[in-house]
């Protein structure tokens, strides 16, 4: 199967007169097979934008990167193509004052060459999926921010483009609309789109995507199946409770908090040992592989 | 091509939703130069024209420029202060074709301006008719095109309002002073006269002047000759500042 996007060790290198050359973005390479929703993830300030920008025509890579192809379109020698398959959604909300909703979109799916007497009905069906079709003939600025990032989602997907890469679409959103949008996001994709985002909520990643990046300082630090990469980060601990904390304790033994952990190597020999030596001491007992949250935490702090 | 008018569409209704401000204002300043050189040069004539007549088509001429320059200009930075420029780095539209849009809207806007100039302002110059509609056509279109695409030019180009204000009031203006807009070049002491004939709204206003009222004051082929390499020059450099702003996010 075709990748929806092959990027081969792109770099993106920021220059300006009175501050030394930075490179945000540093030979990072991925490819997405078509039909995924995939999860690009990273701290603050890690390049995932910027990479976006490259990806979508907002930023120009180094000339020594490789190459960043759409369904095998080059952004750089084939950009209009490559732009016509790609929607996208910036972290950044926008949105010109001078222009109701329904201007908005109605210029700008224009502008990926949605031909007018199509946009009307595309609008109003975008709009009615992400709630927002009694706002169409609202002023844009007059939106709410969960709203006028509804409008940027909007405004992506007119043109129905194969990929679509969101940039923290969760971002400032409450809970029953972040709901919302991962319905959408998952509709998309099943009715074919490719879907890329990024986020900092990491159970959306969990619960969303299969496979996904980590990027930090703008490398590749980890890449894969999400589940792999949870696996072999996986601290397998025992943590228990106790009645009585001042005892004697086995070796390797940590405390928590409230709680004691132990590192495991094998469940049931580790389990008996620990159930023998506190024996009726012990309040509760269980065991737990880290979440990704905790994988996240320990991959950007270096240790990887 | 559907990309690119729509997008000529959208800079055509910002400029109609802000019709009173873009529209009136040089009209209103069009009208005090009127009322103030109207008095001072009431019974002047240049050749067998009217010096009123010759003002008044000079003043119609600045409005084309002006209205060109400044609608691309101003559009643009307000678009990179708000940072809806990426909507023209993430849609395909070619990087000229963005440019010319612009230029497009500016046209239209410097039309609109100019027949409603005309139409309020014409019943008080005294004998003055069409000389040459067509030429008035072709060269309404070009000029309005032309400073359109040098309004892009400097749109992109400029950080803010302060830097495009500095290139209006010390490039611009001077440009447009020096253009035979108020007086025949010819009557200008040396070195400004030859420096006017290297004036490419000179040459603007020159065919403006004579397709609507007969009156030239450098051969016309010499004025077509400079109006249409001056256009390609800004075509050129409209599309090279174009790819080049576009292709980065916003310092
Ligand atoms: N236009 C720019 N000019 C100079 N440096 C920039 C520019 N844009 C981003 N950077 C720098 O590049 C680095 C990566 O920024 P980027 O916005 O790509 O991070 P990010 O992963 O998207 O972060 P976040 O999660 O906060 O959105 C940062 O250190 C940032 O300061
Ligand atoms: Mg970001």
């Amino acid at each position: 199967m075709q990748a929806a996007l092959r990027v081969d060790k792109a770099s993106k290198t920021y220059r300006s007169s009175n501050r030394q050359p930075f490179k945000a973005v540093n030979q990072v390479s991925l490819e997405i097979q078509s039909g995924q929703i995939y999860g690009l993830l990273g701290p603050n300030g890690a390049g995932k934008s910027t990479l976006i920008g490259m990806i979508s025509g907002a930023a120009k890579p180094d000339p020594e990167t490789g190459a960043i192809e759409i369904f095998g379109h080059s952004v750089i020698n084939d950009r209009e193509a490559a732009k016509r398959l790609l929607g996208i959604v910036p972290q950044e909300i926008v949105v010109e004052p001078a222009f109701t909703v329904e201007e908005v979109l109605y210029y700008f799916s224009g502008m990926y060459g949605v031909p007018s007497r199509e946009r009307g009905p595309r609008i109003k069906a975008a709009l009615d999926s992400l709630g927002l079709l009694d706002k169409l003939n609202e002023k844009a600025r007059t939106l709410s921010g969960g709203m006028k990032r509804r409008l940027m989602i909007a405004k992506a997907i007119l043109h129905q483009p194969k990929l679509l890469i969101l940039d923290e679409p969760t971002a400032g959103v409450d809970v029953a609309l972040r709901q919302r949008i991962w319905e959408l996001v998952r509709e998309l994709n099943r009715s074919g789109t490719t879907i890329i985002f990024t986020t900092h909520y990491l159970e959306e990643a969990e619960q969303l995507c299969e496979s996904m990046t980590v990027i930090n300082k703008g490398q590749v630090i980890k890449q894969g199946r999400v589940r792999d990469i949870q696996q072999e980060f996986s601290q397998n601990l025992i943590s228990f409770e106790l009645f009585d904390r001042d005892v004697e304790h086995l070796p390797g033994v940590r405390a928590i908090g409230t709680m004691f952990e132990y590192v495991y190597s094998d469940l049931s020999v580790d389990m008996s040992r620990i159930l023998a030596h506190y024996s009726g001491n012990i309040k509760t007992i269980h065991n737990e592989s880290a979440s990704l949250e905790k994988v996240f935490l320990e991959l950007t702090e270096g240790k990887a | 091509m559907t990309y690119m008018w729509a997008l000529y569409a959208r800079e055509v209704k910002r400029f109609r939703k802000l019709l009173l401000d873009t529209i009136f204002s040089p009209i209103v300043s069009m009208v005090l130069y009127l009322a103030v050189f109207g008095v001072v040069t009431a019974n002047k004539s240049i050749g067998d024209i009217s010096f009123l007549a010759f003002i008044y088509t000079g003043l119609l001429g600045m409005i084309l420029v002006n209205s060109g320059f400044s609608n691309p200009g101003f559009a643009l930075i307000i678009a990179k202060n708000l940072g809806a420029i990426v909507d023209l780095q993430v849609t395909p539209i070619k990087s000229w074709q963005i440019g010319i849009a612009y230029a497009l809207a500016a046209l239209t806007r410097g039309v609109f301006t100019l027949c409603l100039a005309v139409l309020l302002t014409i019943w008080f110059i005294p004998g003055i008719h069409l000389y040459h509609p067509l030429m008035l056509i072709a060269v309404v279109v070009i000029s309005g095109l032309q400073y359109g695409m040098l309004g892009v030019v400097f749109g992109m180009w400029a950080r803010g309002f302060e830097a495009l204000t500095f290139v209006t009031t010390f490039v611009l203006q001077p440009m447009i002073f020096l253009a035979g807009v108020f007086y025949p070049i010819t009557n200008l002491p040396a070195p400004w006269n030859t420096i006017s004939a290297f004036n490419p709204v000179h040459h603007t206003i020159n065919l403006f002047r004579y397709s609507f009222i007969g009156y030239t004051d450098t051969p016309l082929a010499v004025s077509w000759a400079f109006v249409l390499t001056v256009s390609v020059i800004f075509f050129v450099l409209m599309n090279w500042m174009c790819i080049k702003k576009l292709n980065e996010p916003v310092q």
